[in-house]
Order: structure tokens, then C-alpha cells, then sequence
């Protein structure tokens, strides 16, 4: 059969399974990936090979296929891979597995009746590094690597949601960096660039891998912390304060020190919405400000 | 009124098309409810010809009690081909993660809870459109394939589905079923919406299988 040659020209893993779901046929591409043989997996029981298929969902979905003649399918967001294969010629991936997209469907004789079922399965782990990238990239400022603030205002309301439900605190502190304009002028923005990224580095390090840091706007950066009242995220603030003030930051030969005011908010009952209680944190921020600078001011 | 109506099906071939989903849809719940373990209810189904362009405020009157959906369309192709359109309320995709034993699935570093429950509405799709689909074509003589199951909307308030999203021949052959999992927790319905070209195919296979009766 001259089109039987397709099976193992193409780039796709095709597997044929029996009612009793041994292997019939194992193409090139899942030897290749898999470094089983066909002569060696054809006639075992698929589950001798590959134990941790066997699953609720696989087991339902062979089913399915003889009793409905369905398809099935395994996605890569849900599943991962069918097949545990080690990445190959995918060096920038941060997945262990080969990323597999992969769909099961029946195989019929000439009386309609499903005799086999066929397995394909598609490497995407290309696509879902691209999409992990992108999905970092949407949430990440590029030049300090913390957070944005458009992540901020998803978590936010995300937080929002939770403190509803559980009535757990909330604590967020902002802080801006004083006199950051001076830096700028004084030693230009390459600096200013390595002082934001000095200060977030520094904080981002003294954090709990709970919290979230974010760079807000220009100098002006947001720490989340969940499940902490105001008075310990006063605290916090206060640590943030003055690490950044005794930290030297060397450029270029200078060594530059700043100092950042704080505002400190909590989510209270009369703090219905994200909206409100960035409202009150940057009240408390801009009172730090007004009150001399370098110092932290807590929410009225 | 319905001048197009009889045009696509004779009051007759309703009839069949309605017998045939009844028995199709009685075999699907009870293989449903073997190979997933779960007691499906599927209601007696109902046969309307619709124009095509008229099915999004159908769907909006039948679903009207519904506050927010989201639609798994899967497009099925045989002689008998189509669109299937499974309509869930928003929150089952959550819930019938538990329910499909989906959880053992999850990866560690696995996608936020929205994904899943996307993925997991997507997979419940697959399955119920398959065994309706499948048993009706099992029926009919024919054999169908499938395209992967995919969401076209999500999360959307129910009296503003979007005219385009669904406008598809001239006509449509609406096939509606109410699902119920769970002791009823959780419902949808399923409609089928089939293609203008099977139309002749379909009356075909409808005088073959009252003839196998007669």
C-alpha cells in the first residue's frame, strides 16, 4: 500500500490501539521520540509502556471512542502531554515534557463497526513557550522585571473577590521614590534606570513569595501583601524604608542614595472597590510626601 | 408563515427526525452514562426549522432564565454535517471539574482555574455533542467526524449573543435538548444546527429508515 508511507513521513505521532488497547501501530515519529522501537511496543498493552495514562479521562475517552465512535481530545492546557517525551530542539523552553496537543478518534471496518482507535499526537511546545512568554510579558514591567500595573489591577480585583468570600486582610503599601527627578538631571536617565531597578531588586528580595511587587508608574511602585492587617504592613513599609535608605546604589563611579515615602492602606468594610483603596493608599503615600519625605504615613 | 419551513422538511420528515432523535437521544443518556459514570438526563428532544439568521434570538428565548453563558461549538462532518452548539451557564466549567474527575489532570504549574474550567466546558462539550451526534448518525447509516471542540463565547450575558457569531446557511434544522448532571445541578442544552447541504441527504436517510419499519 503505496499511501501506508504517509504513517511514518509525517511530522505528527500516530499510535493504533485495539478494543483491548494494545498497540497496532506505532509510527516513526513516536519511535523517535519516545526511543521505543514498534517492534518492541507493538502487541503490549499500551498502560505496560506508559503507566500514567492510565487515567479516568483516558480510560473514559477509549471508551467513548468504541462505544460512540467520538472523538477526543487532549489539549495542551488542560493535559500537558499524553506521552511523557523529553523536549527535543526546543532549547528556550522552560517545559520539561514535549508540549502535545493530541486527539483520539475511532477506525472503522467496511460494517461501520469502530475495531480500532487511533491516537495523533502533535508537538506544540513551540506555541505554548510563545504563549508562556507572552503571557509573562503582558504581566511583567520590562524594565525592572516586578510586576505592572495592569497585573496590579487584575489581582486586585481578583483579591477583591477573595476578601468577600473569606473576610481575610489585605494590606497594600505604595511608595515613590523622593526627589527621583533630582537623580535624573543630576546624573541622567541611565541612571535613574539603575536606581529603579536598585530599589525594586532590593525590596523584591525582602518580600514573601505571597506578596506582589509592582511598578505602578514612573518612580512609584505598590506592594501587595495578602493576609496581612495594617499594622504588620506598617511594619513592612517601615523595613522597605530603611533598607533603601542605607542602601548604596554605585553608578558610574558615584555611589547615589535615595529614599522613598510610603503609604500604607487596608481593605475595610467602607472599602467597597480596588478603586478605593488605591484612592486611600496614595492619600496616605501623598501625606508621607507633604509630611517631609522618607517616612511612612498609614491610611486615615 | 412558514413557507420556508416546508420547503426544507415535510411535516412527515419532522416526524421521523423527531422519532429518531428520541431513540438516538434515549441510547446516548444510557452509554453516557456508562462510559462516564455520571447520570446524564436528556430531555425529549425537540425539532424545529429555523432560518439560520433567527437562531442567535432563539437561542436567547430558550435560555432566557440563564444570567451568563458561554457556547462550545463543534462542527461535526459526515453526510449528516453540521454545527453543534452546546450551551452552558458560566459557572459549570468550575464545577464540572470535580464532577469529570478532571482534577487528577491538572498539572502542578497548571493554568489558573479559569483555564480549566474553560478546557473542562470544552470536554464535556466534546463528549455529550459526540454521543448525540454519534447515536443519530449511528441511525441514519452514516458516520461522522469531529473538529476540536472550541468556545465562541464565553461568559456572556445571554440576551446579547452576537447575530454573527452563529449566522451561518439559509436554513437550519434546530435540534434542541436540555441536559441535566448531578441530580441537576448543572444544566445546558444542546442544539444542532445542520448544514443546508446535508438537507437532501437527511430526507434521504429519513425514507430509508421508515422503510426499514414498514
Amino acid at each position: 500500500m503505496i499511501f501506508a508511507q504517509i504513517f511514518d513521513a509525517i511530522n505528527i505521532g500516530l499510535v493504533i490501539l485495539d478494543r483491548d488497547l494494545k498497540v497496532c501501530k506505532w509510527n516513526r515519529w513516536m519511535e523517535m521520540n519516545s526511543g521505543i522501537p514498534a517492534a518492541e511496543i507493538v502487541g503490549s498493552h499500551i498502560f505496560d509502556f506508559f503507566p500514567n495514562l492510565k487515567t479516568r479521562k483516558f480510560l473514559r475517552s477509549c471508551k467513548s471512542v468504541f462505544t460512540f465512535g467520538n472523538f477526543c481530545f487532549f489539549s495542551q492546557k488542560l493535559h500537558r502531554c499524553l506521552f511523557p517525551f523529553k523536549t527535543t530542539g526546543c532549547f528556550d523552553t522552560r517545559f520539561e515534557y514535549m508540549q502535545q496537543s493530541c486527539a483520539m478518534g475511532p477506525l472503522r471496518d467496511e460494517n461501520n463497526e469502530v475495531k480500532y482507535l487511533f491516537i495523533y499526537v502533535q508537538d506544540v511546545t513551540e506555541a505554548a513557550t510563545y504563549e508562556q512568554k507572552l503571557v509573562e510579558m503582558n504581566m511583567r514591567d520590562s524594565l525592572t522585571g516586578i510586576y505592572n500595573r495592569r497585573f496590579l489591577e487584575s489581582k486586585l480585583r481578583e483579591e477583591f473577590k477573595r476578601h468577600k468570600r473569606y473576610s481575610r486582610p489585605l494590606s497594600i503599601i505604595m511608595f515613590d521614590i523622593d526627589f527621583f527627578k533630582k537623580v535624573n538631571d543630576k546624573y541622567g536617565h541611565q541612571c535613574g534606570d539603575f536606581i529603579l531597578k536598585s530599589v525594586s531588586s532590593m525590596i523584591a528580595s525582602q518580600i514573601r513569595n505571597v506578596d506582589f511587587l509592582i511598578r505602578y508608574g514612573g518612580e512609584e511602585f505598590c506592594c501587595l501583601l495578602p493576609e496581612t492587617a495594617l499594622e504588620p504592613a506598617l511594619g513592612v513599609a517601615e523595613r522597605f524604608r530603611k533598607s533603601v535608605m542605607e542602601h548604596d546604589n554605585n553608578f558610574d563611579g558615584n555611589n547615589i542614595k535615595v529614599t522613598i515615602s510610603l503609604g500604607v492602606a487596608e481593605i475595610r468594610p467602607n472599602i467597597s472597590s480596588p478603586e478605593t483603596l488605591l484612592k486611600k493608599v496614595d492619600e496616605a503615600l501623598y501625606r508621607a510626601k507633604r509630611k517631609g519625605r522618607n517616612r511612612v504615613e498609614a491610611m486615615i | 408563515m412558514d413557507v420556508k419551513k416546508e420547503k426544507i422538511l415535510t411535516d412527515e420528515e419532522v416526524d421521523i427526525l423527531q422519532e429518531i432523535m428520541n431513540i438516538a437521544f434515549g441510547q446516548a443518556a444510557s452509554d453516557l452514562a456508562d462510559v462516564i459514570d455520571i447520570h446524564v438526563i436528556l430531555s425529549v428532544p425537540f425539532v424545529k426549522i429555523l432560518q439560520a439568521p433567527e437562531l442567535p434570538g432563539y437561542i436567547r428565548d430558550e435560555i432566557r432564565d440563564i444570567c451568563n453563558i458561554s457556547i462550545i461549538e463543534q462542527k461535526f462532518l459526515g453526510k449528516f454535517r453540521g454545527n453543534a452548539l452546546m450551551v452552558f451557564p458560566s459557572h459549570a466549567g468550575k464545577e464540572l471539574i470535580a464532577l469529570f474527575g478532571l482534577e487528577e489532570n491538572m498539572h502542578p504549574d497548571a493554568d489558573p482555574a479559569e483555564t480549566l474550567g474553560r478546557e473542562t466546558l470544552m470536554e464535556v462539550g466534546n463528549i455529550m455533542i459526540g454521543a448525540c451526534i454519534g447515536k443519530l448518525s449511528e441511525l441514519l447509516r452514516d458516520s461522522v467526524t469531529y473538529s476540536p471542540p472550541r468556545i465562541i463565547i464565553e461568559n456572556h450575558p445571554c440576551d446579547t449573543i452576537p447575530d454573527s457569531q452563529l449566522a451561518a446557511d439559509d436554513s437550519a434544522i434546530v435540534l434542541k435538548t436540555v441536559f441535566s448532571f448531578d441530580r441537576g445541578s448543572i444544566s445546558g442544552f444542546v442544539f444542532l444546527v445542520t448544514s443546508h447541504e446535508s438537507i437532501q441527504w437527511l430526507k434521504e436517510a429519513l425514507r430509508k429508515f421508515i422503510e426499514r419499519y414498514e
